[in-house]
């Protein structure tokens, strides 16, 4: 029953931290610019979230009278499903870590992928332009992006010789950051699969599925309420997540001096986390051909670049 | 236990199947075809396959969903995307699947010692070590079938995209 109290725990712990991070996010953006966030509930505005959710929970429930019923509704509770999926295998620390399964890397990447399913469904089932362009944009990027993604996370699955988690970082404890040695796939890896993630839950400066002026806001315009919470409970998930993973598998995970390892492993999800909002907050949008030619000239060939030296790595410098 | 799941997961698997194929919606019935994908992916579970699971949730539900999702979209207009049937091939339909799961069953009823227990489940590593030992041949044979599919469409898609342009 061990797995099942962690799960639990792990996925309340999840869902309370997403409504802070949403805290720092505004906090974050509004001092990049020179604006004070919100301030008015609880002390420095940290009672935001709950009055947001309780906002959120009260507002009408609309669906679109051409919309396509079904679908409409499952999209949001699919896309809050497969991101919350991702966080089993995310080790928090030795042993905390809801399902330490043999594949623990093809699961993240498997439900990643599927992430675009449902949004591209919202897109469909709202039965507005604006929404289907959104969804079409949605599906074209996870198409070209979840290629240098899996390249990536291939490199320190073949250093380590396993895909679990949990292996992943004990092979760092034993040798050093896969960010930082071996350097060469190592560090361009890691850049590689920030920048990838990012692509994956369509952060700026990958956002062309939202695009709010361009899209009204894409795949969520017809959704309402509790409904557009869950779109937007499961980004932040994702991008939480993605963070993790990054930690994980880059970053040495729990491993670092003094503290206990769930520190760690928190303070650098965290760093991952508000390094990707500063970088939403920096730059601008790419435009649809920018991007796609982004990903298949340039990160493509990188990642298999990558995955051909580290496997140099292992078969002439490691054992 | 185990054999109650099964009949759950595979009626699961045959009523998506069966919606798939029956769904006048083409959008509906590519996305029946994805949950049809994804209850196969958790018979694998079942089998102690999970590494065989993983892909078939990454490349088809993900991936070849996700190209079909494209397919659909491109083909005609959106409004109404119905899937014409015709009642009189519907016959010859069914002789055809019927013959290739009679071919099938009987494989599988006839294949001495499939019923005896499997020897442990293979971790990862011993699977891709499988691949590249033993079963080399098979696999290389395998690559190069599916290089040759991806240049011949290729091939096949840039044709068009010349007498387009000139």
């Amino acid at each position: 029953m061990h797995w099942l109290l962690w799960s639990v725990v792990i996925i309340t712990v999840l869902m309370t931290t997403t409504a802070w991070a949403l805290w720092l996010e505004r906090k974050l953006a509004a001092r990049m610019g020179s604006r004070l966030g919100p301030t008015m509930v609880g002390r420095h505005g940290l009672l935001q979230p709950i009055a947001d959710l309780l906002k959120l929970l009260q507002k009408e429930d609309i669906l679109p009278e051409a919309a396509d019923g079904a679908l409409f509704n499952l999209a949001p509770i699919l896309t809050a499903v497969f991101a919350i999926a991702t966080v089993a295998v995310v080790p928090f620390g030795e042993g905390v870590i809801a399902a330490d399964l043999d594949i623990g890397v093809l699961w993240v990447l498997a439900f990643g992928g599927l992430m675009v399913i449902p949004v591209w469904m919202a897109g469909w089932a709202s039965n507005n332009k604006f929404a289907l362009l959104g969804g079409m944009r949605a599906v074209a990027q996870a198409v070209s992006y979840e290629v240098p993604l899996v390249l990536a996370s291939m490199v320190p699955v073949i250093l380590a010789g396993s895909m679990s988690m949990t292996d992943i970082v004990h092979y760092q404890q034993q040798h050093s950051w896969i960010a930082l040695w071996p350097t060469l796939p190592g560090l361009p890896a890691f850049l590689l699969f920030l920048l990838a993630s990012l692509a994956e839950s369509n952060r700026i400066p990958f956002d062309i599925p939202e695009a709010e002026s361009e899209l009204v806001a894409g795949v969520s315009t017809e959704y309402t309420g509790m409904k557009f919470g869950l779109f937007y409970m499961a980004e932040y998930i994702h991008t939480l997540v993605s963070s993790a993973i990054g930690a994980a598998l880059f970053l040495g995970g729990w491993s670092g001096p003094f503290a206990p390892g769930l520190h760690w492993m928190l303070l650098k999800t965290l760093g991952l986390f508000v390094f990707i909002y500063v970088v939403r907050w920096t730059l601008l949008r790419f435009r649809q051909d920018q991007l796609m030619r982004l990903a298949w000239v340039w990160l493509v060939p990188m990642g298999l670049v990558l995955v051909f030296m580290a496997a140099v790595v292992v078969v002439w410098g490691g054992a | 236990m185990m054999q109650v799941a099964f009949g759950l997961v595979a009626a699961c698997l045959l009523l998506a199947a069966l919606f798939s194929i029956g769904s006048k919606n083409l959008v509906h019935g590519v996305l029946w075809l994805g949950a049809t994908l994804a209850m196969t992916a958790v018979l694998y579970l079942m089998l102690d396959a999970p590494f065989l699971a993983g892909i078939q949730l990454l490349l088809y539900v993900g991936g070849v969903m996700t190209l079909m999702v494209f397919g659909v979209m491109l083909t005609r207009r959106h409004a109404d995307l119905a899937v014409l049937r015709e009642q009189r091939r519907k016959s010859r339909g069914a002789f055809v699947a019927a013959a290739l799961f009679g071919t099938l069953a009987g494989a599988t009823v006839t294949t001495p010692g499939l019923d005896a227990p499997a020897a442990g489940s293979a971790t990862t590593v011993e699977l891709g070590r499988a691949l590249l030992t033993e079963h080399l041949l098979a696999f290389e044979v395998v690559s190069v079938l599916l290089l040759g599919a991806l240049i011949g469409s290729v091939v096949l898609a840039r044709k068009r995209d010349f007498g387009a342009t000139r």
